[in-house]
């Protein structure tokens, strides 16, 4: 409980953290903020022109990868982000006392910007290329009901940026190893998760029962959560319920974790760096 | 007089690992239950001091003595292994040359910055703000990312910084060496002030000359531990002898 109360007391540091950040990132940059949005915009504008090429996707191929790529980017930039964020600050940590969860916590708000600026793209997409029903073709209309799921996914979202942000923010204090295997394990997750494929509509098409596969596939709470964005913004329906309960479940128990692996590590901070 | 910052029985004790911890070795060994290969190393052993509020009291000794790790646990950014560290009163501690600072950023920016990583709120930093610029005296580079502050520039902001945060305690740590004369006037005028505002003022520093113009009483560690303590004079005299002969003098105080 402390590790919210010390927070509340000290967002004066947190929000100059945050500003900082944000302002230290594109400062000495010709195109400033712009580059928040250029970067997926590149990925999606490639990537959609090969899967048009050489993979016969639809046109609407961008509003279906973006709207999973852009949720994917803001729990990458928090992992990597975190990892770095403790033990980038040594200076600070060696030297001033506050709480330290702060760190973490600045890096998420900082792409939690960023993600409100990219996510402009997937508004974009799904205005320019709209989703089409693989079978009719028909225009999809995604404005309706189920887009009141979007803030629970987005919290949830943000629940386990933080959660697994905190775990390898304390944890890279004592391996450095961390910050390296958050960035090999995020290119694998890019490929693993449903980001260039849509898992969720193939483990079930034509009828099929969600197997064992399909549970183990969405046991990977990166995973359900790209797949709820995906439901909601692209197919136009509710999340798959029994994904977003197991998603909860998963991320409350990664939550736990890296919230306890933090302050074990904690009180060491400065001793190690 | 009552407590500033209170020493009892004090120990710290660093692992030194004479590699990084290897993950996958060190997985190996907690799967095997292998006892740790770390030796230990005692920064600080058994050291009890007091230090009330409004004295001026300066930590002396070599390179490796323990005052670094004194100061982090006055600065409470690290715990004591044995013994306890008792603090009483707003710590202002003197950030390294740049540390705290962003480069990137303004040195208007890096004034909330650094005040609000000090414990100031909002309406501090902007009641404060104005002096704090005049003070460091840098001009129109207020307006100007740090990194092209020369070293001296990037002293006075935060010294200027620190002086009005306003601390109970103020650690300094060999900054009087920094910037021009007419400035390091200053910043003695305002450690002076200081003093007569009663606030406690803890100053490491292995040089005795400083610390004879600025503090009645010292404290010398030696090895990590207190070699001598007491009035100024008499114990930087003793560390004096000591830089100059290698004599260690009476043995350590018992405590």
């Amino acid at each position: 409980m402390q590790t919210f109360t010390d927070i509340v007391r000290y967002r004066f540091v947190l929000e100059n953290l945050v500003a900082k950040n944000l302002k230290a990132l594109y400062r000495n940059m010709a195109l400033g903020f712009f580059w928040s949005i250029l970067n997926p915009l590149i990925m999606a504008v490639v990537l959609t022109a090969v899967q048009l090429k050489f993979f016969g996707a639809r046109h609407d191929w961008p509003s279906m990868f973006l709207c999973a790529l852009i949720p994917y980017n803001f729990f990458s930039y928090c992992l990597s982000g975190c990892a770095y964020s403790v033990t980038g600050n040594a200076s600070l940590v060696t030297k001033v006392r506050f709480p330290r969860q702060i760190l973490p916590v600045s890096v998420v708000l900082t792409n939690l910007v960023h993600f409100v600026i990219q996510s402009s793209l997937v508004v974009a997409a799904l205005v320019f290329f709209g989703p089409v029903d693989p079978v009719t073709h028909a225009e999809i209309g995604v404005v309706g009901w189920q887009l009141l799921w979007l803030p629970v996914i987005v919290l949830l979202n943000i629940g386990l940026s933080l959660g697994l942000g905190l775990l390898v923010a304390g944890a890279n204090v004592v391996y450095r190893d961390v910050q390296y295997t958050v960035e090999s394990v995020m290119t694998v997750m890019f490929w693993l998760c449903p980001l260039v494929y849509d898992a969720g509509f193939e483990l079930t098409k034509d009828g099929a029962a969600k197997g064992a596969t399909y549970w183990l596939y969405f046991s990977n709470p990166l995973s359900a959560l790209l797949d709820s964005y995906r439901r909601v913004l692209y197919h136009g329906t509710a999340p798959d319920l029994g994904v977003m309960a197991l998603c909860v479940v998963i991320t409350a128990l990664l939550g736990v974790w890296g919230v306890r692996t933090f302050w074990k590590y904690e009180g060491r901070f400065a001793d190690l760096l | 007089m009552a407590t500033a910052i209170r020493f009892e029985n004090v120990g710290k004790r660093f692992m030194v690992a004479h590699q990084r911890p290897f993950l996958a070795k060190e997985l190996v060994r907690l799967v095997l239950q292998k006892p740790s290969t770390k030796d230990e190393f005692w920064a600080l052993r058994g050291v009890n001091f007091e230090i009330g509020t409004g004295e001026s009291v300066a930590i002396l000794g070599t390179n490796g003595s323990g005052k670094s790790t004194t100061l982090a646990l006055v600065a409470q950014t690290t715990t004591p292994t044995e013994g306890k560290v008792i603090v009483n009163g707003r710590i202002g501690p003197l950030l390294e040359l740049g540390a705290g600072f962003h480069p990137d950023l303004t040195g208007y920016e890096n004034i909330y910055l650094n005040a609000s990583l000090l414990g100031l709120s909002r309406r501090e930093v902007d009641a404060k703000l104005e002096k704090i610029i005049e003070y460091a005296g840098i001009g129109t580079f207020i307006d100007a990312p740090i990194q092209t502050y020369s070293t001296g520039m990037k002293a006075r902001l935060g010294f200027s910084v620190i002086a009005h945060i306003d601390p109970d305690i103020l650690l300094l740590d060999e900054v009087l060496a920094v910037g021009d004369g007419q400035f390091a006037q200053k910043c003695e005028a305002t450690i002076r002030n200081f003093q007569k505002a009663g606030k406690t003022l803890c100053f490491v520093s292995h040089s005795p000359t400083q610390v004879m113009a600025l503090c009645e009483r010292a404290i010398w560690l030696y090895g990590g531990r207190v070699q001598a303590m007491g009035e100024a004079s008499m114990v930087c005299e003793r560390y004096q002898r000591f830089l100059d002969t290698g004599d260690l003098g009476a043995a350590p105080m018992a405590s």
